[in-house]
């Protein structure tokens, strides 16, 4: 029955995206066609039936204070804070007091903005390895092959031309026992990153390279979590991340490896 | 295929965080809704909803004046989805799905026992049953179910849920199209819609 209405232009019509033209050739038809009428309020009905039923989940209360108090402390730890002028001192001792107050004043309110930040840094870099090791659990369960799959780095490297906004190096002579298996794309702290698969022995890791960005930049060397290890370094450019629960030795064999071909890359 | 936007977070200059809160809080409802549809847990969604809060904070600089901010925290929400647990085991469900459907683009048929089955009234009683049609929602594939959300409950246009999803139009339209049908099967089966057992995961894991 190629002259009823088919099913995406009736969704279209659902949704209210039909041209004008569309919407008066389809009218045309509706006027003529039960079986198309039928189908079209139905359609209408479902659409209107799943809003209502789609709104079933209402946010707790305490979620809206908690950010708007996350919003708060944002806009405390990204403000540069000013030093306050000491109100006017009749003597040269009341200025040196002033002075050594504001010193005293300055110092602290350096001392607990950076030690803010810290703190912000600290609890980034831990999501970072956090959602790092949950990828490469996920790698490891999935069991589904690679996008790319080559031991070849001068086919690994290039596939990611066009899929990722910057580019870096593979190296060539890598430690003994360790293997490049292929690579994936995939995003990390909401960013794109290239996800190179190795394996080292029958141990696999996962290194994750992304673009370094200001707030997103990795403050870890090496941590542990959930038995997986996480070497990282950066560079001026790239953030590396890798995974395995291979021996860290020789999981930092294959990140020295990665590191010393990174200079020169192209950006 | 947009490659870069992304990089204008690079630049941000520090929240601004009275803009933001006066466009992101009003729409706290909505993504908790959605989170908690995707997530399928309170405490998941909650999670999700206060990462997206602070990913759109810290990038609000990139979010360009006078554009859907509705369509840009949608799409900071699902990437960040994507990327946790639940999402990634969402994701491996993909691939599968559309193998068993003949891909995104082919053309979404009606299941037979859909079609001309009922009458009017009987679509009516069918769709008065909010229960059953939660239920049948339930049954979506992660990837039927947010474009149903979005479209239905959220209301975005074509155009802003591709731009959500990072997809074509048409894979929006058939992916539309799918979930309708799916529905609609589901509501119309004689033995009603049926809660999600865990198949569709378990036989992709």
């Amino acid at each position: 029955m190629s002259d009823h209405l088919s099913d995406g232009l009736l969704n279209a019509l659902a949704d209210g995206e039909l041209s004008a033209e569309q919407l008066a050739a389809a009218n045309e038809h509706l006027s003529q066609c039960a079986s198309c009428t039928s189908n079209a309020l139905f359609q209408s009905l479902l659409k209107s039936a799943t809003a209502k039923a789609g709104q079933r989940y209402a946010p707790p209360a305490q979620l809206h204070d908690r950010l708007a108090q996350l919003a708060k402390q944002e806009t405390t730890s990204s403000n540069v804070r000013g030093a306050r002028r000491p109100a006017g001192a009749l003597s040269i001792a009341g200025w040196a007091i002033a002075a050594a107050l504001l010193l005293a004043c300055g110092g602290i309110l350096v001392f607990e903005r950076n030690a803010h930040q810290d703190a912000v840094a600290s609890s980034e870099s831990a999501a970072l390895v956090t959602e790092a090791c949950d990828q490469h659990i996920a790698t490891l369960a999935g069991n589904a092959p690679p996008q790319v799959i080559s031991t070849d780095r001068h086919t690994v490297k290039p596939w990611f031309q066009g899929k990722i906004p910057f580019s870096f190096n593979l190296p060539e002579n890598l430690p003994a026992d360790t293997r490049l298996e292929g690579a994936d794309l995939t995003y990390l702290h909401n960013q794109p990153a290239a996800l190179l698969l190795y394996s080292i022995g029958k141990h696999r890791v996962s290194v994750f390279v992304l673009q370094r960005t200001i707030a997103g930049s990795v403050d870890v060397v090496s941590a542990e979590h959930a038995g997986f290890h996480v070497t990282a370094f950066s560079t001026a450019e790239l953030d590396v991340l890798a995974v395995s629960d291979v021996d860290p030795v020789r999981l930092s064999g294959l990140v020295n490896a990665i590191e010393q071909v990174q200079d020169g890359v192209r950006h | 295929m947009t490659l870069l936007p992304w990089k204008r977070a690079i630049r941000s200059s520090g929240p601004q965080t009275s803009a933001f809160e006066d466009l992101a809080m009003p729409l706290l409802p909505s993504l908790y809704n959605v989170a908690f549809w995707l997530s399928r847990n309170a405490t998941d969604a909650e999670d999700l909803v206060q990462e997206t809060f602070l990913k759109a904070l810290r990038g609000f600089s990139s979010f360009e004046p006078g554009s859907n901010f509705k369509a840009w925290i949608f799409r900071i929400l699902r990437n960040t989805f994507l990327t946790s647990r639940s999402g990634l085991a969402a994701q491996r469900t993909v691939a599968l799905e559309d193998e068993l459907s003949g891909g995104e683009d082919g053309p979404a048929h009606y299941p037979e026992a859909a079609i001309d089955r009922q009458t009017p009234e009987m679509n009516l009683m069918l769709l008065s049953d909010r229960a059953a049609l939660q239920t049948a929602m339930e049954t979506l594939t992660p990837p039927l179910l947010e474009v149903i959300l979005l479209a239905d409950v959220e209301e975005l246009k074509y155009r802003e849920i591709a731009a959500v999803l990072d997809v074509p139009i048409g894979t929006v339209m058939s992916r539309i199209a799918r979930a309708r049908a799916a529905l609609r099967a589901a509501l119309q089966s004689p033995t009603g819609p049926s809660k999600p057992t865990g198949t569709s995961r378990e036989v992709r894991a």
